[in-house]
């Protein structure tokens, strides 16, 4: 099968042609980070398959053939549903807000009785990717660069991003508020916009962290800049994650012997911490593998979305690979004492099937995008929604 | 690329601005993950050594472990005090931990009433996390085992083998060694040794009284550390062996008591209250050192009840309180040696004879229990008359006096290295000026009463020791010794002390006179020790206890508490002493009926376990010479028989 079957309208539409199509190194890259994944909580399981490593690897594959499924939808069906799944998370959120179930002193679930519950803001972070590649497939380069239009996709972005901080959900706000304002700037925002936006960001921080946040992410904040004022409390996690990766050297200490996780003083270790377990078992050149394999992730989707010829499917891939990467930056740098502990999983590695569910579905419209990359996307007449 | 490049053409300024910015993109988000990548070299390959150090204070922990107390022996090594294996039961507070239910459960596996488990759940809800608290000591095998074999279901509780302090002899030591008991919150408050983290170690136990408070730090031993690895909850995981350190035991602690004398003054005594002192009058050596009644340590060691501690404090005759060295007595007539002594050092003539019709007249007629008729310093000591000794008190003066008697270690506390001695009181005209600011002259007529050890006369049996015991050395002023060694460094000998300035002639006459008092004085019956050629010599003493009522003169018929105190001084053997002792009987009445005869059957017993006293006591009575004519009957035949004697002389 040629990439040449992709240009003729008739052949691009079957089955066979599309799924040939999918981008596999990617699929087997990503396959190996989710083991990596399982390997490290195999080992702090105590070389169990129970609790973790057996469902992460079951959840990997269900996810792997949702993806598989969704890269065979059609772009058009994609950005015809880019408003109503928007919408449809906003809509969540403001119940969420009105009826949600508080755990953990934050009010972030929906109960759907004997379905279980969910977190809306799941939705939202591809919803958001999806509406503003929408929204700027629809406007010109001109207005996309500097004009009241914008106005629009600021509101876009910041009603999910207020009502998920209100939660309050710290991270999820903060990679929200990224994502959207990546998607922004890949579309053309001025320079000298973004140049006056990073500057009253810079300028509104500290006052944000004294008077805007909850008392215990603000403290986290402190913690971050001053971990030994409190090595029991807050300053915990980052000290024992520190201890974990510097403890690890260079080969590590061998799978299955990293005491600061198997002896549970690494907090979340099968979760946010994931990758100070791998670090501490593996060592340097674990780690840095793994960072490696993250990499060759983001510049293959990213790749997929320059090869795209719709503006839609160009944005929305970028954004869903911009959300992606914030997951490791944020993660990393959060492991690794360089941020506040935000609460952000590592994608993939980390256990947890809402975070492997998000972008386990961005990777399909990644691929749906590479899939349909020679597909004309239209709101007007030949649209398929 | 392979693909067409019509599809190219389709590029517009959209497009063109999207590749360049997701150029850029890529390359932030590539500088992104190198920094995370130089953050890991940072922390994983230049700063490694220091993360490892931290994370192996995380992974192990030293667990202390209790050492074994020091033992504590008689001077012979019989042990005094002891450790013995001890089943505890145990449960720490945990996570999990609901105290009540635990405690239901534990009540099926060892007896705990209703109260008790409340109580102890109650206690365990407060109870720092992980900081065990005792629920039973001294299990059986059986229960010990049975707890082991549910102890994984149960959360918190450990059933381990410790170790628990046993005093063989019971009550016989309880004064001198004491106890130990559960360490307070009082005993850790202080900086110091006492701050140390073992003291909370449950097992853990501080001596509360005696040898036993006195030499805490010596006995206690130096905590060895059980090295484990633990888990971030601080519960063990596993041990490491590898890395323990043995913990180092107490010290043990030699006593000069010899628990043969010391349990048979603890017998003699039965039901009396008192106290019984012996001392070598040689080098100072307490050999005996009781007071009665006496109560059993090792109950203090479990934890007593409340009543039982209430049937203690209680009890009229002071079980708790070690009257050998705490309670202070009139001495009585034991103090007219003093007076004696005092009366020929001051150019007294011994031969100076008073008439004792059983009253003198003094300001107020002082009384004799008898009419001694004519009375020399000799036979008024045998006697114990009381009418000598008023005179001859008053031509002394209180200060001559109270100077000799303080040569003798009367009013004196002595360094025994346990606490608890009152020091008592020997009576002059500073003392009056000192005390008695309305009235600080010392009249003429309180002397008498000093003449007989009474008045203002107080002092303790280990006072009384100390004085007969110079009195039998005749020339050293020793000193008391309890401990003689710790852990094998002997403790300074009380022989080592100055020579007394008392001429020997003087100790000497005083010395002949106690040897009359059981000989034919007022011990003349109840001193007899029996042991053939070894003789004992003493002075009996009968102090009032309270002031007796016009016209009554013997406490005979009173209540037990205004009875009069018995005292009996000693040393024996007579010619060249080597036990000196003193026994107080409280509110025993006479002196010879009821302290006399107690001395001597502890006496006996210090006698019979010196090996050259006994020698002497078995030496066999020298058969009469042999000669063959005064037995003219023997067969002539039987003389070949004898073999000849090859040295010459008579067997």
């Amino acid at each position: 099968m040629t990439v040449s079957a992709l240009t003729r309208p008739g052949e691009r539409d079957r089955l066979i042609v599309k799924f040939s199509e999918i981008d596999w190194l990617f699929c087997f890259v990503l396959s190996l980070i989710a083991g990596a994944g399982a390997l490290m909580m195999f080992s702090i399981a105590g070389s169990n398959w129970e609790p973790w490593a057996g469902p992460h690897l079951i959840k990997f594959g269900v996810f792997f053939l949702l993806m598989v499924a969704l890269a065979m939808i059609d772009l058009r069906v994609w950005f015809g549903l880019a408003y109503p799944v928007y919408v449809v998370g906003l809509l969540l959120l403001i119940a969420v807000a009105l009826v949600g179930d508080i755990r953990l002193g934050a009010r972030r679930w929906l109960d759907l009785g004997p379905l279980g519950s969910f977190q809306p803001s799941e939705i939202m972070k591809l919803g958001l990717v999806l509406a503003l590649g929408r929204f700027y497939h629809g406007i010109s380069a001109d207005s996309a660069r500097m004009s009241w239009w914008l106005l629009i996709p600021a509101v876009m972005i910041g009603a999910p991003v207020v009502l998920v901080a209100h939660q309050p959900d710290l991270g999820t706000a903060i990679l929200l508020t990224m994502t959207g304002l990546s998607v922004v700037v890949l579309a053309g925002l001025s320079w000298r916009i973004i140049g006056a936006g990073v500057l009253a960001a810079l300028v509104s921080i500290p006052p944000m962290v004294m008077f805007v946040l909850h008392d215990y992410q603000r403290d986290r904040i402190l913690t971050f800049l001053k971990p030994e004022n409190d090595p029991s409390g807050s300053g915990y996690h980052i000290l024992q994650s520190k201890i974990a990766l510097g403890s690890g050297g260079l080969l590590g200490k061998g799978y299955g012997l990293g005491s600061q996780s198997q002896l549970n003083f690494l907090p979340e270790k099968q979760t946010d911490f994931i990758f100070a377990t791998l670090a501490e078992e593996f060592g340097f050149a674990g780690c840095f593998s793994v960072l490696f394999l993250y990499s060759v992730v983001i510049f293959m989707a990213l790749r997929t979305a320059s090869l795209s010829h719709s503006h839609f499917g160009r944005l929305s891939a970028a954004g869903v690979t911009a959300t992606f990467a914030f997951y490791v930056l944020i993660n990393g740098a959060m492991v690794m004492g360089l941020a506040p502990v935000v609460g952000v999983p590592m994608p993939l590695l980390s256990y947890g099937g809402t975070v492997m569910m998000t972008v386990m579905i961005g990777f399909g419209l990644v691929q749906a995008v590479r899939v349909h990359r020679y597909s004309e996307v239209t709101s007007g007449k030949g649209a398929l929604l | 690329m392979s693909e067409p490049s019509i599809f190219f053409s389709e590029v517009n300024e959209r497009q063109g601005v999207f590749h360049r910015r997701a150029f850029l993109f890529g390359g932030l988000a590539g500088m992104g993950l190198l920094a995370l990548g130089g953050r890991l070299a940072h922390l994983q390959l230049v700063e490694t050594s220091r993360y490892a150090k931290l994370s192996a204070s995380n992974q192990f922990n030293f667990r202390l472990v209790p050492p074994p107390r020091g033992l504590i022996t008689d001077r012979n090594g019989v042990v005094l005090a002891t450790n013995r294996p001890n089943f505890r039961l145990l449960v720490a507070r945990e996570d999990e931990t609901k105290p009540y239910e635990t405690m239901k459960t534990l009540a099926e596996f060892v007896p705990l009433e209703p109260a008790r488990q409340a109580r102890l759940a109650k206690d365990l809800s407060v109870a720092p996390k992980r900081s065990p608290i005792s629920v039973m000591e001294d299990m059986t095998w059986e229960q010990f085992s049975a707890i082991n074999v549910r102890a994984p279901e149960l959360p918190g509780v450990t059933a381990d083998m410790g170790e628990v302090r046993v005093y063989p002899h019971g009550g016989a030591f309880a004064h001198v060694i004491g106890y130990v008991a559960k360490v307070n919150k009082e005993d850790i408050k202080p900086a110091g040794p006492n701050a140390e983290p073992i003291m909370l170690h449950p097992g853990f136990r501080i001596g509360r009284q005696g040898v036993e408070k006195a030499f805490d730090l010596d006995l206690r031993g130096r905590p060895g550390a059980q090295k484990i690895e633990v888990d971030a909850k601080g519960r063990e995981v596993r041990q490491t062996p590898g890395g323990d350190l043995a913990a180092v035991p107490g010290k043990e602690i030699q006593l000069t008591l010899d628990s043969d004398i010391q349990n048979r003054a603890m017998e003699v005594f039965g039901e009396e209250s008192g106290a019984a002192v012996m001392m070598d009058c040689r080098n100072g050596d307490i050999l005996c050192l009781f007071s009665a009644p006496s109560f059993d340590a090792n109950r203090f060691v479990r934890g007593l009840t409340t009543a039982e501690y209430r049937a203690l404090s209680t009890y009229e005759r002071k079980p708790l309180f070690n009257k050998a060295l705490t309670a202070t007595y009139p001495p009585g007539s034991t103090f007219k040696t003093m007076v004696a002594l005092c009366a020929l050092e001051a150019g007294v003539d011994p031969e100076r004879t008073y008439f004792c019709n059983g009253a003198w007249f003094f300001g107020r007629t002082f009384h004799c229990d008898k009419h001694h008729g004519v009375q020399n310093m000799h036979s008024a000591i045998a006697t114990s008359c009381d009418i000598f000794f008023y005179q001859t008190a008053l031509a002394l003066g209180p200060d001559r006096i109270a100077a000799t008697a303080r040569k003798f270690g009367l009013g004196q506390i002595f360094d025994l290295g346990i606490p608890g001695q009152k020091p008592g009181l020997v009576p002059d005209t500073a003392y009056k000026r000192r005390t008695f600011k309305k009235d600080p002259v010392w009249h003429p007529g309180e002397t008498p009463s000093m003449g007989i050890g009474q008045g203002y006369t107080n002092l303790n049996p280990l006072q009384l020791c100390v004085m007969v015991s110079r009195l039998a050395n005749g020339s050293k002023a020793i000193h008391p010794r309890l401990v003689r060694s710790i852990g094998g460094v002997a403790q300074p000998s009380g022989a080592e002390a100055e020579t007394l300035d008392v001429d020997p002639a003087h100790i000497a006459f005083v010395r002949n006179a106690m040897a009359a008092v059981t000989t034919s004085g007022t011990a003349a019956n109840a001193a007899q020790l029996g042991l053939g050629p070894i003789r004992m010599a003493g002075k009996t003493g009968t102090a009032q206890a309270h002031t007796y009522r016009e016209g009554e003169r013997t406490s005979r018929n009173l209540a037990w508490e205004r009875k009069d105190h018995a005292w009996f001084v000693c040393y024996a053997p007579v010619e060249e002493p080597r036990y000196a002792m003193s026994v107080l009987v409280e509110h025993g009445g006479f002196g010879a009926a009821a302290a006399a005869p107690r001395a001597r059957e502890i006496m006996r017993v210090a006698l019979l376990k010196d090996p050259e006293i006994r020698a002497r006591i078995e030496q066999p009575t020298p058969m009469p010479e042999y000669s063959p004519d005064a037995f003219p009957d023997v067969a002539p035949e039987a003389q070949t028989t004898v073999p000849p004697n090859p040295t010459g002389t008579p067997t």
